[in-house]
């Protein structure tokens, strides 16, 4: 077994993925270490938000990962061998239009690890963008569009569904590469 | 309260209705407006923002809270929280409704 000083962020989220699943925990890859890993590690993030898909109970949650040396600190876990922070976003796993999001599998040596789409990563970083003015979420839609075949009627449809259909067709050309 | 039995808390249901009324606050502000103490009220407001239906911002000193847009279920809520408002006391929908948000001199009397 890797030691988890030496896991990469990707696979730090694989371990502990694996870990909680075999508790009986359900949890998808989001945020900006599915970033990292749809721009092969051109983005980097510190977190790894791991979306609580099923409710666990926090509890449960706590205890397992204990089992794998992480510790509370407030809303998040930390562990004495990495810097990176593990957080658990309430579910459900969803971007605003009513849907569910698209999960994807990817393996890793260190375990499994569920992952949003990279179409759905896109509109995670975008909710971020219309809500918060977030530029840099901006620029990391931007780069995981450049790397992945998007399907931008997908985007637009949901940008509409969020009341922001006008900031999606400002930035539609800078997510076509444009 | 109208919705104490539905979400179990007479301070969760303050907090909903004061958000949907004024779109923000914080808990002193809420506490004030319902005349109770602020600790159950911010107690609330945690619980909310850690089960993603609210966020929180820090203006200065104050963490102001506010709906999260990205909550799945924030049309349904909205609307259950204006239908709760309407069958409120006039006065009291008056008083939340009542949203006084432009610069006032310090010190001027009400």
């Amino acid at each position: 077994m890797k030691p988890i000083k030496k896991m990469t962020q990707a696979e730090l989220a694989a371990y502990v993925h694996d870990h909680l699943r075999k508790s009986g925990i359900e949890v998808v890859l989001s945020g900006g270490a599915a970033v990292g890993i749809y721009s092969s590690g051109e983005y980097v993030s510190r977190d790894i938000d791991l979306v609580n898909a099923r409710f666990a109970g926090v509890g449960k949650i706590e205890k397992a990962m204990a089992e794998i040396g992480f510790t509370a600190i407030g809303r998040h876990y930390e562990h004495p061998e990495t810097d990176h922070i593990v957080e658990f976003p309430p579910g459900p796993l969803h971007f605003g239009d009513g849907r569910a999001a698209e999960v994807q599998e990817m393996k890793f040596r260190t375990g499994t690890l569920r992952i949003i789409s990279p179409t759905d990563c896109i509109k995670d970083r975008l909710a971020h963008y219309y809500h918060w003015g977030d530029r840099q979420c901006l620029q990391q839609a931007i780069l995981v569009a450049s790397r992945h075949m998007i399907d931008l009627n997908v985007i637009q449809s949901w940008s509409r569904a969020e009341g922001k259909l006008d900031e999606y067709e400002k930035i539609k050309g800078n997510l076509q590469g444009k | 309260m109208l919705l104490e039995p539905i979400l179990g808390s007479k301070n969760r249901e303050r907090v909903l209705v004061y958000l949907q009324a004024r779109e923000e606050g914080y808990a002193r502000e809420i506490a004030r407006f319902f005349e109770t103490d602020h600790y159950p009220i911010q107690n609330q407001l945690e619980k909310l923002e850690s089960g993603g239906v609210l966020v929180s911002k820090e203006v200065g000193r104050t963490v102001v809270y506010e709906f999260n847009p990205r909550y799945a279920m924030l049309q349904e809520l909205k609307a259950l929280m204006e239908k709760a408002i309407s069958f409120y006391p006039e006065d009291l929908q008056e008083k939340l409704l009542m949203n006084r948000r432009r610069p006032r001199r310090r010190d001027k009397p009400l």
